[in-house]
């Protein structure tokens, strides 16, 4: 984390609806010009943290402080963060210029300096040719873009979004989601964006506070998070998993996994300090998973025998999953070649080997 | 949705958009029935009415002159004009005081009730049409008069040692019920218009930057305008023809225009009684002119 002052800080933030614990003191930092993703499942507390920044939840105990200031007692219109709604809730009645304009009005800027700024904010959502339009007659992603608009033209510290894009179709999410992150990086305000996308947050998070039932089971960046996963629930809510579960012990060539049919499975060596004996599990993504009649030779592998109970094929790669003494493991195979398509179809029904580089495993806690 | 202007009208035989005079004759036929309850009801009574308002009575006897006489001697006594503006002074007391209780009552409804419970409070708001207009207004004589409730209440609580007859017979009395009677009318209108409101919009101005009271006023108000018009129109133009309650809980003190009416049409003064009406029925499309002009009246034509 960088030295200067915060954009966002939380310190043992905790709320509380009657007996029901939303946010469980959390704490966390937030530093200019982040791209901040609050991610997890519905009721983890991602939304109640982000109405807590903008206002509109009181905390029960604990600090928010923004720039530096505590304001847990400032009302909304005081603060100095504005917020993208998940419905957008612009006001029908007037058009998009005026949308836009509504918060500087609100703060007393006038004349010519208002319509300047509003042009520039829609200059940077590409929506200008469009400022005189009302909202009903735009479609569902510009109506986005006039509310980005709406909430960026006040300069605020901190952009707050609320799942912005969860009302768009898929092809348009995926534009929304390359056209934030160029916003971002041309305005450089601190965004704090809450969605439950673990594909938004990856793509877009310059850091990701992954939650849990109102704590944060993780914070980190988007690789972070991906291929160090701290507990099961954070590999198991990110990507794909595949989850080996045995007892560790040492092998003639490092340490392995003994699993419940006694099939060694190699470990990666730095976690020779694994306690003997007690349970563990592995995890490993399963694009880092291939498969095959045989595996290859010499050490560095781990490999479980199983049989491939199905092959999908999804065009740019083949899923095949397999049954082995550890469940099931799932392999994600790209196709550089069509003919590898073919091969990886002929495994159905074999007996077959899974194996991944040792390297690519995570031991993880039980989460 | 005027895309298909000119084409064929999904939906309807092909005959039906032929375009012959007899088709569209026949298309019409279901409006029979209402416009001759229209015509025969209310357009040829009203030409009457208004033909009276020309005419003098000498000796118990309508006499057709074609004067503005009963215009002018409207305008010319006092009482008469009192009278009206006095209508119209507890019109505008009355659509105020319900739309004032309305308001609080439809917003809280609509932003906080769950829907559930918006239907029961609905429901008790609606329940009082179930029962005659005539018997609630007697059940205010009961609960205002010297021996009512109310003084007997407050007499409990200790506020009062006499019982206090300022609450019935006089324009208390009228005010009072006709607020009551109109409540309902008010709550509903404007419920409809705040029930299609994202509350999520005051939230949002809150968030620019604007005061509650400001969000209010600038997201709030201008979308829910057509409700309060409607409320306006169902509280105030009826109470201009108020009849029933003022000469129930009014007594003589109490009396507005639509009495003063009735006792022209009782002393067989019918001239005076079809100018009296008129006035009124021009003031009331006045006021919807004025209406239409500035507060469209088109939203509200469509909201009902």
């Amino acid at each position: 984390m960088p030295d200067d002052l915060p954009a966002i800080e939380l310190v043992h933030a905790t709320k509380r609806y009657g007996d029901t614990v939303a946010l469980d003191d959390v704490s966390m930092r937030i530093a200019p010009g982040e791209f901040y993703c609050l991610l997890g499942p519905s009721g983890c507390g991602k939304t109640t943290t982000l109405n807590l920044i903008g206002g509109f939840v009181p905390l029960t105990s604990g600090e928010l402080r923004i720039e530096g200031q505590q304001v847990n007692d400032l009302p909304p219109h005081k603060r100095n963060v504005n917020t993208v709604f998940q419905n957008y809730a612009l006001f029908p009645h007037m058009s998009v210029a005026r949308n836009v304009a509504f918060g500087l009005e609100m703060d007393g800027v006038k004349g010519p300096e208002v319509e300047r700024r509003v042009d520039e904010y829609l200059e940077l959502v590409g929506l200008l040719a469009l400022k005189d339009r009302l909202p009903q007659q735009l479609s569902g992603g510009q109506q986005q873009r006039v509310a980005l608009a709406r909430a960026l033209v006040k300069r605020p510290a901190v952009l707050l979004l609320d799942e912005p894009l969860g009302a768009l179709d898929l092809k348009l999410r995926k534009q929304m989601q390359v056209e934030l992150a160029r916003i971002h990086r041309q305005v450089r305000t601190t965004f704090v964006f809450v969605t439950h996308d673990q594909g938004e947050a990856l793509s877009m998070a310059t850091r990701i506070a992954v939650m849990d039932a109102g704590r944060i089971a993780q914070e980190g960046t988007p690789q972070e998070i991906y291929y160090q996963p701290a507990d099961r629930f954070v590999a198991d809510f990110i990507g794909e998993s595949n989850f080996v579960a045995g007892r560790p012990s040492q092998g003639t060539d490092g340490p392995v996994l003994e699993l419940a049919s006694g099939e060694r499975v190699a470990l990666p060596a730095a976690t020779a300090s694994l306690a003997t004996g007690e349970e563990a599990t592995v995890m490993v993504r399963p694009e880092c998973v291939d498969v095959g009649l045989e595996p290859p030779p010499g050490p560095g592998w781990a490999v479980i025998r199983g049989r491939a109970i199905g092959v999908s094929f999804l065009g740019d790669l083949t899923r095949v999953t397999v049954v082995t003494a550890a469940g099931e493991v799932v392999a994600s195979r790209p196709h550089a070649e069509r003919s590898r398509a073919a091969a990886l179809g002929s495994l159905l029904d074999e007996e077959v080997s899974v194996w991944w580089s040792t390297a690519e495993s995570i031991v993880i806690r039980q989460g | 949705m005027t895309a298909q202007a000119g084409g064929p009208v999904p939906g309807l035989p092909a005959e039906a958009h032929a375009g012959s005079r007899g088709a569209a004759l026949g298309r019409l036929w279901p409006f029979g029935p209402a416009a001759a309850v229209l015509l025969f009801l209310f357009f040829i009574p009203l030409a009457i009415v208004f033909v009276y308002s020309f005419w003098t009575v000498q000796n118990l006897q309508l006499i057709p002159t074609w004067t503005l006489q009963n215009y002018l001697k409207f305008f010319q006594t006092d009482t008469y004009i009192r009278t009206f503006l006095k209508t119209i002074i507890m019109a505008v007391l009355v659509t105020a005081a319900g739309i004032g209780m309305a308001f609080p009552f439809a917003y809280f409804l609509a932003r906080y009730v769950s829907t559930r419970w918006q239907r029961v409070l609905l429901l008790a708001v609606i329940i009082p049409f179930w029962s005659s207009y005539l018997v609630r207004v007697y059940a205010w004589q009961a609960i205002l008069g010297e021996k009512g409730a109310l003084n007997w209440l407050l007499m409990q609580v200790g506020l009062i040692s006499e019982p206090l007859t300022i609450f019935l017979y006089n324009d208390v009395g009228v005010f009072i019920v006709l607020t009551y009677v109109y409540f309902p009318f008010a709550a509903l209108s404007l419920y409809s218009s705040l029930e299609k409101f994202d509350f999520t919009q005051l939230t949002a101005a809150q968030d620019l930057g604007a005061t509650p009271l400001r969000a209010m006023r600038r997201i709030l108000l201008p979308q829910v305008r057509p409700g309060f018009i409607t409320a306006m129109i169902f509280v105030f133009i009826p109470i201009i023809g108020e009849y029933l309650t003022p000469t129930l809980v009014g007594g003589t003190k109490g009396v507005l225009i639509g009495n003063l009416i009735v006792n022209f049409y009782r002393g067989g003064a019918f001239p005076a009684m079809a100018a009296a009406s008129f006035i009124i029925a021009a003031f009331i499309i006045l006021l919807l002119v004025l209406f239409r002009r500035y507060l469209q009246l088109d939203d509200v034509v469509t909201k009902l």
